[in-house]
């Protein structure tokens, strides 16, 4: 059960985390330059922006739920279960983030889902 | 084609450092009595050139990921980006000399299969809302 509930954890952390850097990053705007000036100015926006560190947050959160649930359970049980974060934050990018989501594109990313978990396994 | 690129040098960055991490970590653990001492390993890590190029080039992936969201789908990058791990089990065979097992390659196939397909949708549905930094 409290294996259940830190694998939740850490998809959940890690999808939530996803979605909200993804949300901070796009308030910011399209980074379209490799000017070092404009990047440092944009670096400062990034590490400023309450989304993006919320983000990263729930990530940290994730983390260590994920070296918690290893301290336990095999790697080879934890991992192929994250893969389940594909789906997660897909239906995050959707339903939060607004993002349209394609059949070709839910295709794909179900098969990347079943590969991850594939290659996972021990 | 901007998305493309950035993901690309991104999981080439991702692999390598995981690549050099490994390296890094297992010459530590297996050279030296005192690999069961916590603060001599952790004194050991921190002074390998390796480990930093490693942790270097991860953060490089970050940066690039992140700057991908700033214009691209989330739901478009992620599953792109899981490349990566085809590119981690290939870097594993060949340069660390790790036992692929026939499992691996096949979820190698279908993860490659997947983002064959992701990556004929369109990279943005929505606008970001910020400027465009030019």
């Amino acid at each position: 059960m409290i294996t259940a509930l830190m694998i939740a954890i850490v998809v959940l952390g890690g999808s939530g985390g996803d979605v909200f850097i993804t949300k901070g990053m796009k308030q910011i705007g399209e980074i379209s330059t490799v000017h070092p000036r404009r990047l440092a100015g944009i670096a400062i926006r990034v590490i400023t922006n309450k989304h993006f560190l919320t983000g990263i947050f729930f990530m940290a959160c994730s983390f260590f739920a994920f070296l918690a649930v290893l301290s336990w359970a095999d790697l080879s049980f934890v991992l192929p279960a994250t893969s389940l974060s594909f789906v997660i934050t897909t239906l995050g990018a959707k339903f939060i983030l607004k993002e349209k989501i394609s059949r070709v594109r839910l295709a794909g990313t179900l098969l990347v889902c079943l590969g991850v978990a594939l290659i996972s396994l021990p | 084609m901007k998305t493309a690129l950035t993901l690309i040098v991104a999981i080439t960055s991702q692999a390598l450092g995981n690549v050099y991490l490994t390296k890094a970590m297992k010459a530590i653990t297996s050279t030296g009595s005192g690999t069961n001492d916590f603060v001599s390993t952790a004194m050991h890590t921190a002074s390998n050139p390796m480990v930093w190029l490693g942790t270097a080039l991860l953060l490089v992936f970050f940066l690039l990921y992140s700057a991908a969201l700033s214009w691209a789908d989330l739901s478009f990058v992620l599953p792109a980006t899981a490349f990566g791990y085809v590119l981690n089990v290939a870097a594993g065979h060949y340069f660390l000399n790790e036992a692929v097992s026939p499992a691996r390659w096949a979820g190698s196939v279908v993860i490659t299969m997947g983002v064959i397909l992701v990556s004929r949708s369109s990279a943005r549905t929505i606008k970001a809302e910020g400027e465009l930094f030019k």
